[in-house]
């Protein structure tokens, strides 16, 4: 018996073997040529990815959906955060579905010439969601980025502004400088000597492992130094290499104020020296300022503030999210449903309520927003214009994107900033 | 159907009768049949899953890597051409885009060097360590465990890690060049030595397995060759150098095979060390070059002819060792 016992369970190990290898298959084939047979459910199964798997932009979605399925207790959700370094993997999936041609009913995408990735996927739904109410309440701004080729594609939920200078009141105090006083990018820097000179906080929190915080950084000097006509000339194609260049060259400034191990650390650690005290200022979208909030003993006004950094008053520089309608739709009605709610100030006040963005629509009633974002959310209905990030995939396609960011990964090891102007402008060709 | 280990047991047995008596070829040809055939079973699910996974895809690629695929929709296999290779050799426009790509000289050169000096330098240290061990010295079991413990470790925590150690102002690599009056010196976004910084901590992830790979085969050398060596009155250098390390060819190709291997997957370290697919120029290598192509850019076709380009070289690196080892008869 007990020698038998091994063949019997050696036998059982290969069946099943075998077996999972005919489900593995089975299921390998019907994920390619599934059409959505069982992706479209009951019609009313609203399948939505996104990357805000963990935090406050989870709460926040979690809140946004909440609120639609009071409105329509009947739509189920397929709801998946796609886990992983935030954004590109969510990219992957969406990339791998719509070329089994499988669409999602809807995803988080940038708007914008990010767009440009689906090109083909997306539906104009000019008619039935971008009604008057919405193209009146929208500015000029987020409203040209909901659209692609000149065709009403998606909805932009939030938006996180990237020309934000944070400060700790208490170095700066320390320091002797004004915050609000300061009126350009070389005003940084010059301010960014003077804490250097009478603290011993880092001048300037930045990280250089990763390329993105350098690019906003340097997109934020250039809207400031060559203006918006500069800047808009540089995301057209038609960059001013010398504008350009100086822009680079006030980054070069600055990168002398960044913490020593600025390489090692991460956007995280560096907000974390602003909160400890340790750092006097931050470049960041408002994203830092969510840390902030959740932090005891850090009060926005009395520990910390915020300036548009300076240069660039009268813009507020755009990075958005939001839910595009995919044609080949598995559940048309309902995605129109919750598109359209996306599109109420509602849904957007509880969505950025949590998420620490502002509502796109201006004509939300933020009440239920913190002091921080009432503030930006004046400072976008009063701004000249909200010309679109490059970092955040508005303003330039993802090739020109990707150019751009390879020409950052060498400037941060060698600080060339006439070789990298040169490549920054080459990148659109 | 017959019981699988009666067959298997049988099946070794008539091996062992044929080697014995080596006459009757006709009947060993016919066994030798019914033998492949009875034992399909067993060979042939997995042979047709690699097939189809692993040298289909392969093929696939290969396929691929001559379209024009790009963006959304099906690739057209109508018109194929070698359009993808003379941009990634020439650089220049290609008929997809309206960018211009440069070549990928930069990052195959990036490639070649950290493969080379990440799988050499990691059989040297693993190739030591393994006859340090072998000296049957105290706790040999533990400095064993310790030495593969890195390998267990994922590719993104070693690089979190090796971003802390190579920290400037808290990190231990500079806080021991700072005993010994060197820097501190700017290490991760140095564009002189962050290569050498990613191959040093892949070294110090996986020499421990290069060293249990040659302890293995350190192990399965009779000690009478040792003794040999010794009566015929051969220093300790010498002994390893012209009798022990020569029998370890075996061990050589199957670590370097890995590691090879190994070292391509160098992407996640760097993804996780750079945060993204742009470690910089000095540190870009083809794979990294192949997602960004692929995944920020969806220039498929693009990315698939990278990964050819890749493929090949490491068939070109692995290929001659494997192939002397197979003309020796010791593969």
């Amino acid at each position: 018996m007990s020698e038998h016992e091994p063949n019997v369970s050696r036998r059982t190990v290969l069946t099943t073997t075998s077996a999972a290898a005919i489900a593995g298959l089975a299921g390998c084939s019907g994920g390619g040529g599934g059409d959505g047979d069982d992706g479209s459910g009951g019609g009313n199964e609203l399948e939505l990815l996104h990357a805000w798997s963990s935090g406050d932009g989870n709460a926040a979605i979690e809140a946004l959906i909440e609120g639609f399925q009071e409105e329509h207790p009947d739509v189920e959700f397929a709801e998946e955060p796609v886990n992983g370094a935030a954004r590109s993997n969510l990219d992957q999936v969406i990339s791998n579905k719509l070329q089994a041609n499988d669409p999602p009913s809807t995803f988080q995408s940038w708007p914008g010439k990010h767009l440009e990735t689906y090109d083909g996927a997306l539906e104009d739904i000019e008619e039935e969601i971008w009604t008057d109410d919405l193209k009146e309440n929208y500015l000029a701004g987020p409203q040209e980025q909901a659209q692609y080729d000149g065709r009403y594609v998606t909805v932009p939920l939030n938006i996180h502004r990237i020309n934000n200078l944070f400060y700790n009141t208490g170095v700066l105090e320390e320091a002797g400088v004004d915050a609000e006083s300061l009126s350009s990018a070389s005003d940084v820097v010059g301010a960014c000597e003077t804490i250097a000179a009478e603290t011993d906080a880092v001048p300037f929190a930045h990280q250089t492992s990763g390329t993105w915080s350098t690019v906003q950084l340097w997109e934020t000097i250039l809207l400031g130094e060559a203006g918006i006509d500069g800047y808009e000339s540089f995301i057209n194609g038609d960059g001013d290499t010398e504008q350009v260049q100086s822009a680079l060259e006030s980054v070069v400034e600055l990168s002398e104020y960044y913490p020593s191990d600025s390489s090692s650390i991460s956007f995280t650690e560096a907000n974390t020296m602003v909160m400890d005290g340790d750092a006097a200022f931050i470049h960041q979208g408002d994203w830092a300022a969510g840390a902030y909030s959740n932090a005891d003993g850090f009060a926005y006004g009395d520990d910390w503030g915020q300036v548009t950094y300076p240069g660039t008053s009268g813009s507020y520089l755009l990075n958005m999210d939001s839910f595009p309608y995919m044609a080949n739709n598995p559940s048309p009605e309902a995605t129109r449903q919750f598109l359209s709610y996306c599109g109420t100030a509602e849904g957007q006040v509880l969505f950025n309520a949590e998420k620490g963005s502002i509502p796109p629509r201006s004509d939300a009633d933020v009440s239920a927003l913190n002091a921080f974002q009432q503030d930006q959310y004046d400072d976008f209905n009063a701004a000249d214009n909200q010309p679109p990030s490059v970092e955040h995939g508005l303003a330039v396609s993802p090739g020109v994107k990707t150019n751009i960011s390879s020409a950052f990964s060498g400037f941060l090891e060698d600080y060339d900033a006439a070789a990298t102007a040169d490549a920054l402008i080459s990148a659109f060709n | 159907m017959r019981n699988p280990l009666t067959v298997l047991r049988r099946r070794l047995s008539e091996h062992r009768e044929l080697r014995a008596d080596g006459g009757t070829t006709s009947q060993a040809g016919s066994i030798l049949d019914r033998d492949s055939v009875r034992s399909a079973p067993f060979w042939l699910p997995p042979f047709l899953l690699i097939g189809l996974f692993i040298y289909g895809a392969i093929i696939w690629n290969i396929v691929l890597s001559l379209t024009n695929f790009q963006g959304l929709g099906s690739p057209d296999y109508s018109a194929l051409d070698l359009e993808n290779y003379v941009i990634a050799f020439f650089g220049g426009t290609p008929s997809w885009s309206s960018l211009t790509v440069d070549p990928i000289w930069n990052a195959a050169w990036n490639t070649v060097v950290l493969m080379v000096a990440f799988s050499v330098v990691c059989l040297a240290v693993g190739l030591v360590m393994a006859i340090l061990v072998d000296q049957e010295i105290r706790f040999e079991n533990t400095f064993r465990t310790i030495y593969l413990l890195p390998m267990s470790l994922s590719f993104v925590v070693t690089a979190k890690f090796w971003l802390y150690m190579y920290n400037v102002e808290t990190g231990l690599v500079n806080l021991f060049l700072g005993a010994v009056g060197v820097g501190p010196v700017e290490i991760v976004q140095n564009p002189d030595i962050k290569l050498a910084a990613v191959a040093f901590a892949l070294i110090w992830q996986f020499s421990g397995y290069a060293m249990i790979v040659y302890l293995a085969g350190l192990r399965a050398i009779p000690t009478s060759h040792f003794e040999a060596a010794r009566v015929d009155g051969a220093s300790t250098l010498r002994m390893y150098w012209r009798v022990i390390i020569p029998q370890l060819r075996t061990a050589t190709v199957s670590a370097l095979v890995v590691l090879t291997v190994f070292s391509l997957k160098a992407f996640d370290f760097l993804f996780s060390m750079y945060g993204g697919y742009q470690p910089g120029p000095s540190a870009d290598i083809l794979a990294t070059r192949m997602v960004r192509e692929a995944y920020s850019n969806g220039n498929w076709a693009y990315g698939s002819a990278i990964a050819v380009i890749l493929f090949v070289m490491a068939l070109a690196i692995v290929a001659p060792y494997i192939y002397t080892q197979y003309q020796r008869g010791e593969l």
